[in-house]
């Protein structure tokens, strides 16, 4: 990905990574409009065109602040298949139905289409992760919750009133749980494949 | 993964191992791909786990951010949609009462100007001149030609018909029909005229299709004249009353 050319749209991830209303608020402009569209004539409303798209981009934010992400597209694109795909993955929960995207096959070459893939299933990730953390015990989620925003073991451990050493171990017991959960899930092995 | 396992991922993102720990590990990771697997999970569950709480307030001030302007933005663009929707249906009602007008302008102007055809009145029943019993092949062949339509036949088989049986008035009105049907109507009008003048019981449905004739020879005011003789007892009354109307 690094050798491939950052699109100059990158100013808009850019924008959302800096939390800059002034991008967000072009972004809304521009591009919202084509999405409200398409899943209005996809059997959704204004409404829950409103959710997808805060929740499409809240997605980009995260996967920027986390991974950093280069766009090698243009915006528009990206951001509207991205949209497509957390619609109709929306449509195929409510439904139980098997909705097949049959582009994915056909334009996975596709720049666009391939970042948001990528995006896509890091997001999926992301949801799934938040679901296995909150089904750890209580002692797990407090001593991650702890160790991950202090930062410094020694406090931790202190702030917990155990030893160092323990509070490491369990630390890697934790997040050993956590790796099992998330493991054990059928979902977690779907987004792998 | 056994806990010593857990342990080991730790200390090895944290890299905190020996060299011969960490090759020994990345021999592992090579060689077994279930050991892989999970520590490729516990690398990515560690790095979520990171990023959320190092990031919560920034995540949470973008969100708050995110949910202002999308919620001005909607706002806006609901308000407009249902501005949009309203200039809609006002469109919508504009152009369905123009429809409307035109509908029964046109409806009007149909029955008012324009001038019913003699398609629409001529509806005669299929005939029989058989039923008397006689065999006469003529006459059967007048008969099934003019049942099916074929009135050239018809006509044909009238006209030789008449030739012996000079004076019948049931054969001298089908064959006008016949005729009108095929526009001689000079032929057709010549029978009728005989038939009107007589005082057979085909009088006043001569009368009818002498005018219904005149009527597909767009000739209306001749028409109107003659349908205005026939008397109101007449069988078909109703039907001349209608074409009457029409065409006053």
């Amino acid at each position: 990905m690094s050798e491939k050319k950052l699109h100059e749209d990158q100013k808009y991830i850019d924008g959302l990574l800096q939390n800059n209303s002034f991008i967000i608020q072009a972004i809304y402009d521009k591009f919202v409009p084509k999405v409200i569209n398409y899943i209005k004539q996809n059997s959704g409303s204004v409404d829950e065109a409103q959710d997808i798209i805060q929740d499409t981009l809240l997605t980009i934010y995260n996967q920027a602040s986390e991974k950093k992400l280069e766009l090698t597209c243009p915006f528009d694109a990206y951001f509207f298949l991205l949209c497509k795909r957390k619609w109709l993955n929306k449509l195929k929960k409510s439904s139980n139905k098997e909705v097949t995207i049959n582009e994915e096959v056909l334009y996975k070459d596709d720049e666009a289409q391939q970042l948001a893939f990528e995006t896509d299933v890091f997001g999926e990730k992301q949801e799934l992760f938040t679901e296995m953390f909150n089904k750890l015990g209580n002692a797990c989620k407090e001593l991650l919750t702890a160790t991950f925003k202090i930062k410094s073991m020694e406090e931790v451990a202190a702030s917990l009133g155990v030893t160092y050493a323990y509070a490491r171990k369990k630390k890697s017991l934790c997040i050993g749980k956590l790796t099992e959960l998330v493991q054990e899930s059928p979902k977690f092995n779907l987004l792998n494949n | 993964m056994t806990d010593q396992d857990y342990i080991l991922f730790e200390n090895y993102l944290l890299g905190d191992v020996s060299e011969e720990e960490k090759k020994t590990f990345e021999i592992r990771l090579e060689e077994d791909s279930k050991f892989k697997e999970s520590f490729n999970t516990y690398k990515e569950l560690s790095s979520y786990l990171e990023h959320t709480f190092e990031n919560e307030d920034a995540s949470k001030a973008f969100k708050a951010n995110l949910q202002k302007i999308s919620k001005v933005y909607f706002d806006k663009n609901k308000d407009s949609v249902k501005i949009e929707g309203s200039k809609n249906t006002y469109h919508f009602y504009k152009y369905a009462m123009a429809a409307c007008v035109v509908l029964f302008l046109g409806i009007f102007m149909f029955n008012q100007f324009s001038n019913p055809s003699y398609a629409d009145f001529a509806h005669y029943d299929t005939i029989s001149l058989t039923v008397r019993g006689e065999q006469d092949a003529l006459l059967k062949t007048a008969e099934n030609a003019f049942n099916n339509k074929d009135f050239a036949k018809a006509e044909d088989a009238f006209s030789k018909l008449l030739k012996v049986d000079k004076d019948n008035s049931e054969l001298k009105l089908y064959r006008a029909i016949a005729n009108i049907e095929l526009n001689h109507f000079e032929t057709a009008d010549a029978l009728l005229f005989n038939l009107q003048e007589g005082q057979s019981v085909y009088k006043n449905k001569a009368t009818w299709y002498l005018a219904l004739s005149k009527l597909k020879q767009k000739q209306y005011a001749a028409c109107l004249d003659i349908l205005k003789t026939i008397p109101e007892d007449a069988d078909n009354y109703k039907q001349v009353k209608n074409l009457i109307n029409k065409l006053d």
